[in-house]
């Protein structure tokens, strides 16, 4: 019987399919643009100008402050059509509600990696002449996104999951999928285990990836300090290849 | 060539530079001592505008830099600024840490800036690290690296933090000879520091600041051997 259920679920299998990469897209979509849209917005709560500072910051704390489902629906129902005046689909709706709410999250992950950064480092590029924004871009920001590579990864694996939430939209994700056969069968255990088993796989090479990034950024700015002693070595016997 | 006219600066309520009024002219090495707290890098830094001066002015080269139409950047450009913690850009290489401004700001090219870059490093004894990360080097050779990087913008005037105050003892002496070099080359320079030593030596001027206030000011001789002002002398009873 079970057995037969999981033959049910593989006849499914594209529709599976399709929605780990509808899942895929909106997370990618969300995240890239929640980044450079949280860049601007951490940057802006640093300002110390006020009418850059406050809307950055009533920014994050709405988005923040309220669920991300009642921001998906407010942006799917009433935004976008009062905007365009008709629906532009799950994709573009449920996108923007991730990437506007992956912003406000993103916004203090790089204003808190910002304000780790020493003083006396935008004091240096200053007084050798640098504008704040060429300092910020050259000397503050290349040291501050290392510390924030962790809490970033965090916050890509925390929007994976929180894109299932746009299946109230009728979007057609991963966990759609698996609500269809469940309708389709009227059985719940083996089609919504079979969506956690697919969210966990994906979160964990999803994991996988951000660990293997960290590794590589972390402690050290010396690149791969193991090869440059080697090639030192090489070198030192083979002569000077400068 | 810096004119310092009735110099104060608050930060809040607490009143730290309390009216300062000091000449410097080109070429002279000024060193400044006084107790912790007393406001020494408060008075540097108000040469550059790390701090933004609360009352008077200082002019440099004629132009006052504390008035709103004075580009801040250009003022900075022609003061570099070495820090008693080095404030090198730690994901830079050394080469890099040299150039990054003068080919971002005085629009050099690449070629020529790393050529200027080397010829510093050779100024500063570090020829063989332009390509090291600045958490390969020591403390000494990273306040080397940090002069270099300032000298690298050719200013007219440098001003040392205590550049030596966060330097195990034996390589005080390396970055001091740095130092006495561009000293003896004609640098203008204000140097904040506790080594007596190189202020007997190598100081044309004396200042002594003690709770915002600058009590004395003198050649060397007069200031170690003759202090007039009872502060100064509890200053040096204390410390030597
Ligand atoms: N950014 C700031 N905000 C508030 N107070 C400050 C700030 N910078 C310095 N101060 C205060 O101003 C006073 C003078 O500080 P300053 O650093 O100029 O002293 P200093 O003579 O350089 O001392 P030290 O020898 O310890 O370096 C101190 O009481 C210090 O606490
Ligand atoms: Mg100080």
């Amino acid at each position: 019987m079970r057995v037969d259920m999981f033959e049910n679920i593989w006849s499914y299998r594209e529709l599976f399919i399709r929605g780990i990469w509808v899942t895929l897209a909106l997370t990618a979509v969300g995240y890239i643009g929640g980044f450079i849209l949280g860049l601007f917005v951490g940057l802006g709560k640093l300002s110390k100008r006020k009418w850059i500072y406050y809307p950055a910051k009533y920014y994050v704390d709405f988005f923040r402050g309220t669920p991300l489902l009642v921001q998906i629906l407010l942006i799917h129902t009433a935004l976008i059509p009062s905007l365009f005046g008709h629906s532009l689909g799950f994709f573009v709706s449920g996108s923007v509600a991730l990437m506007l709410n992956s912003a406000a999250y993103n916004a203090e992950i790089i204003r808190a990696g910002i304000q780790s950064i020493d003083k006396g480092q935008m004091e240096a590029a200053r007084s050798l002449g640098m504008p704040h924004n060429t300092a910020m871009k050259l000397i503050i920001l290349p040291q501050a996104f290392r510390r924030m590579i962790p809490p970033l990864g965090n916050e890509l694996i925390a929007l994976l999951k929180d894109s299932s939430l746009v299946t109230v939209i009728a979007a057609s994700d991963l966990l759609y999928a698996g609500k269809v056969v469940a309708g389709a069968y009227s059985r719940f255990w083996e089609p919504y285990l079979t969506v956690a088993i697919l969210y966990l796989i994906l979160t964990f090479i999803f994991g996988k990836i951000i660990n293997m990034i960290e590794k590589r950024f972390s402690n050290s700015y010396v690149p791969s300090s193991r090869k440059s002693i080697s090639s030192d070595r090489r070198s030192r016997t083979g002569g000077d290849k400068r | 060539m810096i004119s310092v006219r009735n110099l104060h600066k608050s930060f809040g309520d607490l009143h730290v530079l309390r009216g300062i009024d000091y000449e410097i002219k080109e070429k002279e090495v000024i060193c400044v001592i006084g107790p912790s707290g007393s406001g020494k890098s408060t008075f540097l830094r108000c040469m550059n505008l790390l701090e933004d001066i609360t009352k008077g002015e200082v002019v440099i080269d004629g132009v006052k830099i504390n008035d709103p139409k004075t580009n801040i950047n250009d003022i900075r450009r022609e003061v570099g600024m070495v820090f008693q913690q080095f404030n090198l850009f730690p994901h830079m290489r050394v080469l890099d840490n040299i150039t990054v401004s003068p080919i971002q700001i005085r629009k050099m090219n690449k070629k020529e800036a790393e050529e200027l870059a080397h010829q510093l490093l050779k100024k500063v004894g570090l020829s063989d690290k332009a390509n090291a990360y600045p958490e390969q080097l020591s403390g000494g050779q990273m306040q080397r690296v940090a002069i270099a990087r300032a000298l690298a913008m050719k200013p007219k005037i440098m001003l040392f933090d205590e550049p030596t105050s966060a330097l195990d003892p034996e390589m005080v002496k390396e970055v001091l000879d740095v130092m006495k070099q561009l000293a003896v080359e004609g640098m203008t320079m204000v140097v904040v520091t506790h080594e007596m030593g190189f202020a007997k030596e190598m100081g044309d001027r004396v200042l002594f600041l003690d709770q915002g206030i600058l009590i004395e000011e003198g050649s060397p001789s007069e200031i170690f051997s003759n202090p007039k002002n009872e502060r100064t002398k509890a200053f040096f009873s204390k410390i030597l």
